[in-house]
This record gives structure tokens, sequence and C-alpha cells, in this order.
């Protein structure tokens, strides 16, 4: 019991500091931002930043997204539950998302791992859905992603599907009748 | 001294004080994850706080009844758990951030480790002994369509609301709470009843802990409800895996009507269950919850069609009406005359926590090994045991006519 609480205190510590650490680093920043600026005079052709400060790429939000927690839908806008968490290999390469999907207010819920390449995240037609290839048919059979034990996952609908440099060392399996999965298992 | 019948004011006062009360601590409990997943948050994360937040439910039982206990008054004691749940709902709206959402969780735990016992501490000091138990059939009514109502309107909002908003609209229900206790009128609790007897219970906790513990019809009592939960609390979560699993588009909706449809069972049974409690005896009416849990868990091993599982949940009705109307029943049979009756709730509390949370690693274990039909004859095992358990070791609990 002490031993708990004790771990929690820690986790609590470790939080806060990890929360403070973030505003003085932003606050860091802010300070230094005026500072800088005049001391550059601005080039319009040139975007290059100054020598010695950290390169930057400015992106319109409109060309990127945040997904964790968003809802994802099937191509017929059925509800696929949302994106709880994302999956990469030892390369970095973003290979699943997992999501949480049926049940009612969290009763019964079965979080899925989806294949990355099944998911379409531009605007498709009117709506700016972000869209799984696959029907609630499909996932809805498919075995539970508990971490710490092989994944299934749940591949593209269609047998098209670019096997491309994503999974460069795995031969892509032909997909067999029924939902292709792939079998990632984790090393330890 | 106390008038022995309370006004209609303070009964009415009552009935609402159960009904919002639920809704508050229904909403709380059921979104937060949900809540906290649209927020951004990592699985690991979630995860940590709703641990932390059953361990402080857990070891917070004990020492919320002795608070109880220990207070002059139980209106004092619930009003300010009350602000307790409104100010975590408050700052789990307006900064989802890990140490105001870990403070949050800490505090409404607290907060219902205060109020359960309350609840049942007000209506006995209010009511007296002959009328408690029909008193609390009608608590277990209004909390439970408390529950329905807010399930199903939380079901409906939430495709149209920010989960935030489900939070801001809890914190706002604290006003009719707060507004319903004020109602029941503090001169009309007999204090010393409301601890279980005893004028001025004696200031040494060890000692009335000592006896509790030492109480062996107490003790076999504890351990009825934490069999009753480690055979009850996955029951559902497992099905509704299984329906999400089984059924495409149905799945939500069936499973919103089998978190519905016992709460509708609770609110038109429970009364009948109060009234039964003091003609027939505790004994034969516990002997059905149990029995109801059994049948309930056979049924779901052999589950042929999900829309009978919708109808088998009137049996979880059953056994939630029974053991919400019979545990504070017994508990007050059982602590009277010892001053120390939120203490037996809170240890009571502690031993269905406790069933409760080895349910569920008891169940995922043996449904990831042997499949989900298996963990519920496991389950139905357990159920049997707890039957069996319950006939041969609780008494009759009571008390002779004449007191």
């Amino acid at each position: 019991m002490a031993l708990a609480r004790r771990t929690a205190e820690l986790v609590r510590l470790d939080r806060i500091a990890a929360v403070i650490f973030a505003l003085a680093s932003s606050w860091d920043f802010a300070a230094a931002a005026p500072t800088a600026a005049p001391a550059e005079p601005p080039k319009p052709a040139q975007q290059s930043p100054a020598k010695g400060a950290t390169p930057a790429v400015v992106l319109d939000d409109k060309d990127v997204e945040t997904i964790l927690g968003r809802e994802i839908y099937s191509d017929t806008g059925e509800d696929m539950g949302k994106i709880v968490d994302v999956l990469v290999d030892h390369s970095g390469q973003v290979r699943a998302a997992i999501i949480d999907f049926g049940g009612f207010l969290g009763v019964g819920t079965r979080k899925i791992a989806v294949d990355w390449r099944a998911i379409k995240f531009g605007p498709d037609g009117k709506s700016d859905h972000i869209v799984l290839s696959l029907s609630r048919d499909q996932v809805r059979v498919a075995p539970e992603y508990k971490p710490g034990e092989p994944v299934v996952v749940l591949g593209a609908q269609s047998p098209a599907a670019p096997a491309t440099a994503v999974a460069p060392a795995k031969p892509a399996r032909p997909p067999a009748s029924g939902t292709p999965g792939n079998q990632a298992v984790p090393s330890k | 001294m106390v008038s022995t019948t309370p006004s209609r004011r303070s009964l009415i006062g009552l009935d609402w004080f159960t009904f919002c009360l639920a809704d508050v601590q229904t909403a709380f409990g059921a979104f937060i994850s949900v809540y906290l997943t649209t927020e951004k948050w990592t699985q690991g994360d979630i995860g940590l706080i709703l641990s932390i937040a059953s361990v402080v439910g857990l070891i917070g039982r004990v020492p919320g009844g002795a608070i109880v206990d220990a207070v002059r008054s139980e209106r004092f004691a619930a009003a300010a758990a009350v602000l307790c749940v409104g100010a975590s709902a408050l700052m789990l709206a307006l900064w989802p951030i890990f140490p105001s959402v870990f403070l949050s969780s800490v505090l409404f735990a607290g907060a219902n480790c205060v109020l359960s016992p309350a609840i049942a501490a007000i209506s006995l000091g209010l009511v007296g002994y002959a009328a408690i138990g029909e008193r609390l059939g009608r608590n277990a009514s209004f909390q439970s369509l408390g529950t329905a109502l807010t399930a199903a309107g939380m079901g409906a909002c939430g495709f149209f609301l920010a989960p935030r908003a489900v939070f801001l609209m809890t914190a706002a229900l604290v006003v009719p709470t707060l507004i319903a206790l004020a109602n029941i009128r503090g001169s009309e609790i007999d204090t010393a009843r409301a601890h279980g007897g005893l004028a001025a219970p004696s200031p040494d906790f060890g000692r009335g802990l000592r006896r509790l513990l030492t109480n062996k019809r107490f003790l076999a009592f504890a351990g009825a409800n934490a069999l009753f939960q480690f055979a009850n609390a996955a029951m559902l979560p497992l099905m509704g895996s299984v329906m999400t699993m089984r059924s495409a588009n149905w799945a939500s909706v069936l499973i919103a009507s089998c978190i519905i449809v016992p709460q509708v069972v609770v609110a038109i049974t429970s009364p009948w269950v109060g009234r039964k409690a003091e003609r027939w005896g505790r004994r034969p009416l516990l002997i059905l919850g149990f029995a109801a849990l059994l049948l309930r868990s056979f049924l779901f091993a052999d589950a042929p069609n999900l829309y009978f599982v919708v109808a088998i949940q009137a049996l979880d009705g059953i056994s939630a009406a029974a053991l919400g109307v019979l545990v504070p029943l017994v508990v007050a049979d059982l602590a009277r005359n010892t001053g120390r009756f939120n203490l037996a709730q809170g240890l009571i509390g502690t031993a269905v926590g406790i069933g409760a949370a080895l349910s569920t690693s008891f169940a995922g274990f043996i449904t990831d090994r042997y499949g989900s039909q298996t963990a519920f004859l496991a389950l139905a095992a357990v159920a049997a045991f707890a039957l069996v358990f319950v006939y041969l070791t609780m008494p009759e609990t009571r008390p002779d006519e004449e007191q």
C-alpha cells in the first residue's frame, strides 16, 4: 500500500517535472524569439534559418492533422471507433494504428490493430473523415491487440494495397480469401 | 429527542439526493476513459489513472466509513463529498493534464468512499430500524433510475456533445444534488441511530474494528459479497466484448440495452425487495439474488442469440436489486448497537472491491487462454460456490420484533 502510494507519487512528480520542463522550454523559446528576429533581416527568397539556430519547417495546419483520439470511419461512413495508438517498427516506419472499436460507454470495446496502409487521411470527396478501408464485419472478428503479445495487423481490403518500401524486409503475403492479416511478432 | 416520523419534505429530499447522485457518479465513471482518449491521452496514462482511482476506491472505504462515523453530521460529510465530486468534474473538464486529472480522480474515488455509507446512514438516521428495509428499497429504486437515465442520455449526447460537455454537466448537477440534500432536515436525523445505535460510540477506533472483524456473521457476509462480485463484476464487460465481436451493427445498441435493462428491473423490484426483507427476512432474498447470478452465468455461457442476452440481463437486475437493498440492510442488522455502522459498510465495500478487481483479471486470463465460453463457465462455478457459501454460512439477521 505504501509502495503503491510512493510509486504513484513518483509518477506524479515525474509528470510535474515534465510539465515544468515543457513550460520552461516554451518560455525560453518565447523569450529568445524577439531578440533573434531583429538581428537577422528578413530574406524573402531564402527560408534557411540563421546560423546556429535550429532548423524548422512551417506547415499549413490544413496539410497536417493530429490522429490520436480521432474518430475513424469506414468507406460507407460507418463508425469504426477511435485511433488510440500507433505502432512503428525499428526503423521508425509506421506499421499499424490501434483502433478502439465497438462497445458502449467503454463497455465491450475491443482494441484492434489495422494496417497503416488501410487508412486514408486525405480529404476524400466532401468529408475530412479519416477513413479505414475495412468494414465493421471484418474488424469485429479480429483478435484483440494486447501489448507484449504477437500483433495481428488487419490488412488493407483491396488486394492492390501498395507493398512499397514500408516493409522491405518482409515479403508481402498474398491476401488469402477473407480479411488479410499480418502477424507481426515483436522481438524481445 | 428526535421525532419518530420524518417529514415528507425530508423523505422526498432523500429520494432526489440518491437520484442526482447516481447521475453524477455514472457520468463520471463511465466517461473518463472515453474523454481522455479524445484529449489525446495515451492508453498507458489512462490505464494508470484508472488503476490509481480503483486503488484509492479500495483502500479508502474503511477510512471513509470511519470518517462518516466520526463526523457529527452525515449531511455535512455528504455535502463536502458532493462538492469534491463537483470540483473534480470541473478540474477534469477544464484542465485535462496529468496532475489535475490525477488529483481529480483521487478526489472522486475518495468522495465515493464517503458518499455510499453516508446515504445509508442518513436513511437509517431518518426512518429508524423499523422502516429501513422499505427505505433502502426506495433508495435503490431512485439510484437505478438516475443511472439508467444518465446512461441513456449520455449515449444520445455522446453523438451531439463534446465529451468535455459531459463533465461540465456533471459539475452543474452538483447544484440540484446539494439542494436535495439541504431539503433533508438535519434535526430529523437521529445521529446515534445513523451510526448504528449507541448514543456515544467508544472513541477507540481499533476496538470497533476488532469487534467487527471477530464477528463471525459479519465475516461470512463480507466473504459472500466478495464471492458475489468475483463471479459478477467481469460478466457484463466480457459479454460486451463478445457482442462487439458477434454483431457488426447492433453491438452498441445491445450493450446499451444490457446496461439499461437491469437498472429498470432494479428500479421496479427494489421497493418490493425492501418490503419482503421485513416480512420474510433477509436470508431467502439473499439466496434469491445469488441464485439469479448463478442462473445468469450459465445462460451467458450458452447464449445462442444476442437478443436473448438482453433478456437474461433482467436476472442481473434481480441480483442487483436483492444485493443493493440487502447489503446495507444486513450490515445495519449486524452493526446494531455497535456505533460502527459506517465503518462496517466500509469493510464490506472493501470486500466488494477486492472481489470485483479479482473478477476482471480472472475472467481476462481465462478468456485469453480458453475463450469466453469457458470464462463464463468458470464464473458460473464461482457463482455456484458463492450460493453454497451463503446457504451454509449466512444466518437470518432480522432482529426480533420487539426492539
